[in-house]
């Protein structure tokens, strides 16, 4: 349960479709008739892809397990007003974006250079090189996706952790426009899509 | 001629996506305990409580050589804050030394996973309370709200001890 599945993909891989929405909508139901177990479920779920929000908006790794712990304990208090999965998804993606700035408001006002932190703070934490991808065809993926504008990297690092129906409204719960990318393509995937099948190395390995 | 951006995802994209989404868990993982201690703090008995937001966390000593290491955390709710310091006793438990803010004989209850039981005890007029000999773990804080009153309970984050 606590174990982390390295090289898993996200909710995206698996169990999309109705399927997984009716039971994820079942557990709501059942977390509104006060069985709060049946959310751990929902948590397992959902967690990676706010763990991915709250960390794409600059927060250490202990202000984001913070902020995605303190959005859940925000949920009980809405939870019967949400109604489908999909729903629960965008309030729990708005939500942990909200929180995640209070953090940073936070943390800023309490560094003894607050101006330095304020301009550092926006920026996430690079991630570690692709030395650590051993398949010759995620680090071409890598080495693409790094070239997008930060704009679409944020984009594409979150909505992949959500399931693929949810990827629109995923994307507009992120302030991003309408067709940024599901049920289409999208131009920050267009252009990623791209870049690779001109690659003669991620093409045919 | 349409634009590429304007066609429905196909299995080209799936395959990227799908990888994005494995190379980004691998870069950056979740904290391996992140599902267990939401699912802990979340599991309350009713839905209605004031979330205290963690605002500051503070460690003295190293625990190091018989000296004894502390923390102190600080929560923030909208009607009430809570500082706690933790410190570490030699024979592997914690004591909890808490303050209330505004200061109010109010019940504060100190949540484990199970079997513990729920341990309870009254914070005292000027708001301090205490737990000792706490196992090491995660925990969460509960503070009831003054009989009579329309304030909801209140409830912090669960943290690790």
């Amino acid at each position: 349960m606590t174990g982390v599945t390295l090289g898993s993909g996200g909710a995206g891989t698996s169990q999309a479709g109705p399927d997984r929405a009716a039971r994820l909508g079942e557990c709501l139901e059942r977390a509104r008739n006060g069985e709060m177990g049946a959310l751990g479920e929902v948590v397992r779920e959902l967690n990676p892809l706010l763990w991915h929000v709250a960390r794409a908006e600059g927060l250490t790794a202990e202000e984001s397990a913070d902020v995605v712990q303190t959005t859940w304990l925000e949920l009980l208090r809405r939870l019967h007003d949400i109604r489908s999965p999909r729903a629960l998804t965008s309030w729990l993606v708005t939500a942990t974006r909200r929180e995640a700035w209070r953090a940073r408001e936070l943390s800023r006002r309490q560094a003894p250079d607050g101006a330095a932190r304020l301009e550092s703070a926006p920026d996430p934490e690079p991630l570690p090189g692709e030395r650590l991808l051993s398949d010759e065809r995620d680090r071409a993926l890598w080495q693409h996706f790094q070239r997008l504008s930060e704009r679409c990297r944020t984009l594409l690092r979150i909505v992949t952790q959500a399931a693929r129906p949810d990827y629109a409204a995923v994307a507009e719960a992120l302030g991003m426009p309408v067709g940024s990318i599901g049920p289409t393509r999208g131009r920050c995937l267009a252009k990623l899509r791209e870049m690779l099948l001109a690659d003669p190395g991620w093409r045919e390995s | 001629m349409t634009d590429p951006a304007d066609l429905p995802l196909d299995d080209v994209d799936h395959a990227i996506l799908d990888r994005l989404a494995a190379i980004h868990t691998l870069l950056d993982p979740p904290p391996g305990d992140l599902d267990e201690r939401v699912s802990f703090a979340i599991a309350l008995e009713g839905l209605d409580a004031e979330v205290a937001r963690l605002s500051e966390q503070q460690t003295v000593g190293s625990g190091a050589r018989g000296t004894e290491r502390t923390r102190t955390i600080t929560f923030d709710s909208g009607s009430r804050a809570m500082m706690i310091t933790v410190s570490e006793h030699q024979d592997g438990t914690v004591r909890i030394d808490g303050w209330l803010a505004p200061s109010a004989p109010l019940r504060v209850e100190l949540r484990l996973p199970e079997p513990a039981p729920l341990r309870a005890v009254t914070a005292d007029a000027a708001g301090r309370f205490a737990f000792e000999g706490v196992p090491h773990g995660i925990a969460q804080l509960l503070v009831q709200p003054p009989e009579g009153g329309a304030l909801p309970r209140v409830v912090t984050p669960a943290f690790v001890l």
